[in-house]
């Protein structure tokens, strides 16, 4: 049927492209949920992709790639870690250097990297049986790279550890009242810098995505603003792992669409759906009571903590 | 706790420091940050010395580089101004770059198709520019109040959304008919052009509004009723609702002056500048979120803000002194924004606190 | 051929070169650039010919800046003019008319060269080399090789740069393949690999099985390389991107012209009082652009057996065009509107200013087609 065909293409499409989104998306909840508010995840991402595709392409394989555009993602957040958690600086200020000082770095080293293709991407693969399964079949399991698999499963993961864990109440607590946190013995600074980590290392890997497997060669700049996306998304989500999941696919689904309904649409139209499906979509969750009660940001979001007697 | 502090510096308080501290540690920062950037010109193969001796020849050495500066500072300045104001209300608008462009567009409907007469327009094209501008910031406040949907979500997509209304009216509509296709408005009439300074590029009634609205965002803020329910809504909105203050008519109120100030920005930009409409990413060269961190550096002082837009001024005219003396690529002045900004923010810990060192005890 | 006339230009100016030119006589030249010269599209493929035009020429200078936004160009001129002395100024985009039509009235002693623009001075001549013809042969073995008769072009924005390309295209898609048509996508943007591959996908979702673009990286021959569809590099030489797909392309020679107009300036004959008519428009005759997959390979061999008879009618195509007279052009009348009027009359060739301002789209373009004439 046509319209089963239009959403196998479109949600294809939207994992293929979602899923460096919903990889930085998640790495933001965290870092946000412990209370960092890390604005650098476009400098994150295009560190990662930059050191991820240099190193695939040196060392021929894509793992080690994913392996060091996740590292060097999550060295770049500890910058911001010390800063924000040791030096207590402007959280919004260090974030935004950190965009600013990955865009120039890897646009200078990037140099001569530029135009060469990488021969060392992953492959695709079909899950044998599953692939069979309508609908379902085609989108999921069907030639698709195992990043996406592990962008789904991590959102899992992490959702299980941040709701269902003492750990994840720890990293919840600290992000809502430190004060509190640090009376029961929570070691504060250590959380934070465990989730800003966390955060850095899904923002590179997602960055190393982009280089590896979205487009397999580097260019200065080729996060294109995906950082900004997901610093709008992990609001959009309510900074919760599962909502993230639906709303990185969305966002590419809906940038699938700007493209596949060009005939009929104006595509000026078309180009501003993503961002206004962002803004307007938690209109819909307004009208859940439930949802409504949990759409604040966590309490000491962006805000350094002290210690009363230093 | 007493056992960490033994074998540390001594960390105390420092509660008000003087202008004068503030001014001589951020240089110093700033000039650490210089030492640094010089290892990386090493790493290019170019002497620092040599690079920095250039460098001040080109910005603050003649009245060229000096013009420079202040032409880039303008739309800084403008957009700074208001979103510090925001930040003082703890109202995230991370929309300047959007609010820019839609003041941009409003002051060219007046300079290319509306019917007023000539003198009035590049008064009308300004009041309209702030118009645009403070509707574009109330769209996400009223989301934000209505239906709480938080102010960073809206404001940054509507920058896309603006971005794209642009790229839509000059492909479309507005598309210039001396332009042979090519998507640019028509040039504007030479009578809504701004002046400027003699042979500089310094359109100054732009920067008189922005000079002036420093001076008036300082007075707001000190000497109003807005001014004290700003500061009372920014340090805790519930502290404001027991004192009786509208979060949200605060907000109202800001959001028209913040919006509004970058409205001003893009229409200096359009009648001053590029005298027509152009691509987004042309018109605005990412002031507004430049401006971002050109409010932050300022630490709530709206009068500072003419420093620190300078500062950036400085920084962008630099970067292209390096390119083109140097060859260096120009992804190069955003490394070494990146470190002055880290050695400026490190420094606010200086800033904060007296280090003296001190045996255990 | 061309070889050998690039080889005595650069022998005459060594020699006039050798008399008398000392080290501070060279000539120094400004390039500005839009992009960054990292990408693969036209900002690379001047700076390419930069460097070509430093190596050939000893007695030339050059100095360059890039990503310069528009309104800043009289800005970079100002520092090139006053601090770095350029003689020459070359200003690589559109966009940067205002400020060298400034420039230029500004410094009336200093040598001007505007791209693609068409506001000429005394001192400021135009120049641009134009792809129409090669994307027109492009569409011939499109033409041919599509088997589902939908064949994709990602555009970059809707200007008569783009539209008089993919017409072009269009033109040589349904010279040999009548029925075939080319599905249209804008990106809005000259880079943007994202942008790029999902438009690419959504015309391989759409039915579409060969490809051509406009846009500064090799994302589409990716995209269409991994789906195993033949297409056409664009700007730069792609086949080392997709050795099995890439079946050929648009190559540009901007060195062509900066040779030609810097010996010129050289040999005195173009002078700051001279360039009121100085307007280069190039096509395959002047060897300013090149059919190919990469330099010298017109067409992929991998690909010459599918492509049976066109093979031939392409290399007729090019032979005629490259002839002194250019005996064929493909805007030759009639041709129809997709509306349905006749744009340009049968017999007639289309001019230089046609091309340069059309707007329509030809029969067999599907898509949106923003500006589009009632």
């Amino acid at each position: 049927m046509e319209w089963q065909l239009w959403v196998i293409e479109t949600l294809r499409r939207a994992l293929v492209y979602g899923t460096p989104i919903l990889l930085g998306t998640l790495g933001e909840i965290y870092a946000e949920r412990s209370g960092i508010l890390n604005l650098g995840v476009e400098g994150m991402m295009i560190l990662g992709a930059f050191v991820g595709f240099t190193t695939a392409f040196v060392t021929k394989n894509p793992w080690l790639g994913f392996l060091a555009g996740a590292f060097v993602g999550g060295a770049a957040s500890l910058l911001h870690g010390f800063l924000s958690i040791h030096l207590r600086v402007i959280q919004v200020v260090s974030g935004l250097a950190l965009t600013l000082f990955g865009l120039g770095l890897t646009g200078v080293l990037g140099r001569g990297w530029e135009g060469q293709p990488l021969k060392a991407s992953i492959a695709e693969l079909s899950v044998p049986g599953l692939s069979r399964i309508p609908v379902l079949g085609p989108i999921l399991f069907t030639d698709q790279n195992l990043l996406v698999y592990i962008g789904i499963g991590l959102a899992v993961l992490l959702w299980w550890v941040l709701f269902k864990t003492s750990w994840g109440i720890t990293v919840r607590s600290v992000g809502e009242d430190p004060r509190t946190a640090d009376a029961l013995g929570i070691n504060v600074a250590l959380v934070r810098y465990c989730c800003t980590f966390i955060g850095g290392l899904l923002a590179g890997l997602g960055g190393a995505y982009l280089s590896i497997v979205y487009r397999p060669s580097w260019t200065q700049g080729m996060t294109a603003g995906m950082g900004w996306i997901v610093i709008a998304l992990t609001i959009f989500s309510l900074w919760h792992p599962l909502v993230a999941i639906g709303g990185s696919y969305a966002f590419g689904s809906l940038f699938y669409l700007s493209f596949r309904l060009q005939p009929w649409v104006a595509p000026e139209l078309l180009t501003i759906m993503p961002y206004l499906f962002t803004i307007l979509a938690p209109l819909l969750l307004h009208a859940s009571r439930r949802l409504r009660r949990r759409m604040g940001a966590p309490g000491a979001l962006g805000l350094p903590y002290r210690r009363e007697e230093e | 706790m007493k056992r960490v502090r033994m074998r540390r510096l001594k960390v105390e308080k420092r509660t008000n420091p003087s202008a004068w501290t503030v001014f001589c540690i951020s240089l110093v920062s700033i000039l650490l940050a210089f030492v640094v950037i010089g290892f990386i010109f090493l790493g290019f193969g170019i002497n620092p010395l040599e690079a920095y001796l250039e460098i001040i020849i080109e910005t603050v050495g003649n009245s060229y580089g000096l013009s420079q500066i202040v032409w880039q500072s303008i739309p800084l300045l403008l957009c700074g101004v208001g979103l510090l104001l925001a930040f003082k209300t703890s109202f995230w608008n991370i929309g300047a770059e959007g609010q820019l462009l839609m003041g941009a567009t409003a002051a060219t409907w007046v300079a290319l198709f509306s019917p007023l007469p000539e003198p009035f327009l590049i008064p009308a094209a300004f009041i309209l520019g702030f118009a645009g501008g403070a509707v574009w910031g109330l769209l996400s406040t009223s989301l934000r109040s209505r239906f709480g949907i938080n102010e960073v979500i809206t404001t940054l997509m509507m920058n896309y959304i603006a971005s794209n209304i642009v790229l839509y009216l000059i492909h479309g509509p507005w598309k210039g008919e001396t332009m042979r296709g090519f998507a640019y408005t028509d040039q504007f009439p030479e009578s809504v052009w701004l002046p400027t300074i003699g042979m500089s590029d310094i359109h100054w009634p732009t920067l008189l509004l922005g000079l002036f609205a420093a001076v008036c965002v300082f007075f707001i803020l000190n000497r109003t009723r807005l001014g004290y329910e700003v500061k009372v809504v920014g340090q805790s909105p519930k502290a404001a609702r027991y004192a009786g203050i509208s979060y949200f008519k605060t907000i109202f109120y800001v959001m028209v002056i913040s919006g509004g100030l970058a409205g001003l920005a893009g229409a200096g930009e359009v009648l001053g500048v590029h005298h027509m409409l152009r691509h987004s990413d042309q018109v605005s060269l990412g002031y507004g979120y430049t401006a971002i961190i050109v409010a932050w550096l300022a630490r709530g002082n709206p009068l500072i803000v003419i420093l620190t837009s300078l500062l950036f001024g400085a920084i962008y005219v630099a970067g292209d002194v390096l390119q083109l003396s140097f060859n260096l690529p120009f992804q190069i002045v955003n490394v070494f924004t990146g470190l002055i900004l880290f050695f400026l923010i490190s420094s606010d810990t200086l800033l904060k606190h007296k280090l003296s060192f001190r045996k255990g005890e | 051929m061309k070889k050998a006339v690039l080889f005595a230009l650069c022998l005459v100016f060594l020699l006039t070169g050798a008399i008398g030119l000392q080290a501070q006589d060279k000539l120094k030249v400004g390039f500005i650039y839009v992009g960054p010269i990292g990408d693969m599209g036209w900002t690379h493929a001047h700076e390419v010919a930069r460097r070509i035009v430093e190596d050939t020429f000893p007695w030339v200078e050059t100095v360059y800046q890039e990503s310069v936004p528009e309104a800043k160009v009289e800005g970079v001129i100002d520092r090139m003019v006053r601090r770095e002395r350029c003689a020459v100024v070359f200003t690589t985009s559109f966009g940067f008319w205002e400020g060298t039509v400034a420039a230029a009235k500004k410094y009336p002693d200093t040598i001007f060269a505007h791209c693609s623009g068409f506001m000429r001075a005394p001192n400021l001549a135009t120049y641009m080399a134009d792809f129409y013809q090669i994307y027109y042969l492009n569409g011939l073995m499109a033409g041919a090789l599509t088997k589902s008769n939908k064949v994709g072009y990602v555009g970059a924005f809707p200007i008569p740069e783009v539209k008089r390309h993919i017409n072009a295209f269009t033109m040589g898609v349904r010279e040999v393949n009548p029925k075939a048509e080319v599905h249209v996508r804008w990106i809005e943007a000259w880079f943007d690999p994202a942008k790029a591959k999902e438009a690419t996908n959504s015309l391989i979702d759409a039915g579409c099985d060969v490809f051509a673009f406009t846009e500064d990286s090799d994302t589409v021959v990716q995209v269409a390389a991994e789906n195993r569809m033949p297409v056409f590099g664009h700007y730069s030489p792609m086949y080392n991107s997709a050795p099995d797909y890439v079946v050929s392309g648009q190559l540009v020679h901007w060195e062509n012209f900066y040779l030609d107009f810097l010996s010129k300036v050289h040999a005195g004959y173009y002078t700051s009082k001279n360039l009121e008519n100085v307007d280069y428009w190039d096509l395959l005759k002047e060897g300013s652009v090149e059919v190919g997959a990469k330099f010298g390979m017109p067409v992929n061999p991998k690909w010459k057996s599918r492509l049976g008879k066109t093979y031939d009618l392409v290399m007729e195509r090019i032979a005629q065009m490259s002839d002194f007279q250019m005996v064929f052009d493909p805007f030759t009348g009639p041709i129809y509107s997709r509306k349905g009027a006749v744009v340009v009359p049968v017999g007639v060739r289309a001019n230089y200013g046609h091309l340069l301002s059309l707007e329509y789209a030809v029969k067999g373009v599907v898509g949106s087609w923003p500006g589009e004439p009632k």
